[in-house]
């Protein structure tokens, strides 16, 4: 009797689920659908759009993964402190902490501002003399990472970020004769050029 | 009644029904989540910055889309038990809220989405110029203009749900966006790639060279997710306007139930890659659970 009874409320729940549907949607009302005479699977088209929403997201992953190839010639370097010396291509993370913020969260101020902020990171390490005078390691992070920081701090990041140029690429908008060369040959005078960038931007952000 | 039961043959596709257990913590656990994602972004006052506030436009509309569900489970349930009956006209105006509420938080996911991206573009594109251009009253008022539309567009979908007019450039809304905040932040991987080869070209660097796929990771599962969780549901307006008839799109509309399950999962996931990312929101929470033992 009991079992009855479940199969009976699950009917009137489904049919009631139907009808509510039917409610809610009036045009499916009209009349009776025939599954007679069906050539393909009834579930084609639930299959299909699945199949086909998967192939669509894992041709968008390839192809992003073919975009974030830097391409550049592969050069080997024996060098056992690879943390140091070892370039990660790009690591586009958003908002999530990277080694870079290791060095920068000590100077993390409690009621500092938070940036979410897009730096191309030449992280130098800690002991910044032993690698300038070694000559190598750059450590070059491009990253989106939201960092709470002291102004003092963002003067830091800020004067990584004017290393490399951003400032040429937020002008090669409008100045189009900047080409790709000009900015690595022209590197030392923006390094000058970058201090007074700097305090403007500090003016903006104070 | 009976021309549903009529249509219910064995071998016909049966609605694929969903318990109500697992729709109910589902749609509650994506409500709490979202709540918790505003809670933390007003309290904390360092996240008052444009950024988070995007972030929390995007967790609004998923909490209206779960509490969309959850209303019209507990308006079956209610109809169920004979409180409120089918046809009449206060529920049918219930309904049709129901229905704006709804596409209101489909829309307003969109524009949130598609402003998340704009502002992390504008970030990288003009990174010194940021904060002149995205001040935080821009901000607000992007906001109020993207909601006000969305309110508009909803209702006006919702009283002409039927026709053509209406369903087709909802339909066409979707795509359309996606592909916009694919462009974005496809632009924004060139840039990236184009310093990354720079910094290799250096003189002074040794370089050691690797594929890093984290960023493609991270966008696949962004604009997947959202393809996955809407994606099965406007199909289905699209079928329901085009094809009622047809076995194939019957079957299709069967597993109308596990779509809208999928739109609250969608709900759930998006605090998680989107909000839970930043370490300050983190130890915002981390703080505020501390605190209430």
């Amino acid at each position: 009797m009991s079992a009855l009874r479940l199969i009976s409320n699950r009917t009137s729940q489904q049919a009631l689920s139907n009808s509510d549907y039917t409610w809610e949607y009036e045009y499916y009302e009209y009349g009776p659908v025939s599954f007679e005479g069906l050539k393909a699977h009834k579930y084609s088209i639930v299959i299909g759009f699945w199949v086909g929403l998967a192939v669509f997201v894992i041709f968008m992953f390839f192809v992003l993964t073919l975009l974030t190839k830097t391409g550049a010639p592969h050069q080997d370097n024996a060098d056992p402190s690879e943390k140091r010396f070892r370039m990660n291509s790009f690591v586009a993370d958003f908002g999530r902490p990277l080694e870079s913020e290791r060095v920068f969260s000590r100077q993390i101020a409690e009621e500092s501002r938070s940036l979410f902020h897009f730096s191309i990171n030449e992280v130098e390490h800690l002991d910044k003399a032993k690698q300038s005078q070694k000559g190598s390691g750059l450590e070059s992070n491009i990253h989106f990472h939201e960092v709470p920081r002291s102004s003092g701090m963002f003067e830091e990041d800020l004067n990584c970020l004017t290393k490399f140029n951003i400032p040429n690429f937020v002008n090669t908008e409008q100045n189009s004769s900047l080409g790709e060369d000009d900015l690595l040959i022209s590197e030392p005078p923006i390094i000058l050029e970058s201090k007074s960038i700097m305090q403007s931007s500090h003016r903006i952000l104070d | 009644e009976n021309i549903s039961d009529f249509s219910l043959n064995i071998t016909d596709c049966t609605q694929v029904v969903v318990p109500e257990e697992v729709f109910f913590t589902v749609a509650a656990a994506g409500i709490l989540e979202n709540l918790l994602v505003l809670i933390a972004v007003v309290r904390n006052k360092n996240l008052h910055l444009p950024m988070y506030f995007f972030i929390c436009s995007l967790a609004i509309s998923d909490m209206l889309g779960s509490l969309y569900k959850t209303l019209e489970n507990i308006f079956i349930i209610l109809c169920k038990m004979g409180y409120l009956t089918r046809r009449g006209d206060f529920e049918k105006k219930l309904d049709d809220a129901m229905d704006s509420m709804f596409i209101l938080s489909l829309l307003g996911s969109i524009f949130s989405l598609l402003a998340i991206a704009a502002d992390r573009y504008i970030t990288i594109f003009y990174a010194l110029r940021y904060h002149n251009i995205m001040t935080l009253r821009r901000a607000l008022v992007i906001l109020a203009i993207i909601w006000t539309f969305c309110a508009g567009s909803s209702i006006a979908i919702a009283l002409f749900s039927y026709e053509a007019a209406t369903v087709i450039p909802f339909t066409i809304l979707f795509p359309l966006m996606m592909f916009f905040i694919l462009c974005l932040y496809v632009h924004m991987f060139l840039l990236a790639r184009s310093h990354a080869k720079k910094i290799a070209s250096l003189p002074t660097s040794t370089v050691h060279q690797r594929t890093n796929m984290k960023g493609a990771i991270t966008l696949t599962i962004f604009l997947g997710v959202f393809l996955c969780c809407w994606a099965p549901f406007v199909l289905h307006i699209l079928l329901a306007k085009f094809c009622p008839h047809n076995p194939y799109c019957a079957c299709y509309m069967s597993i109308f139930h596990v779509n809208g399950t999928l739109i609250m999962c969608n709900a759930i996931i998006d605090p998680m890659i989107f909000a839970f990312r930043s370490p300050e929101l983190r130890s915002t929470f981390k703080k505020m659970f501390c605190c209430a033992r």
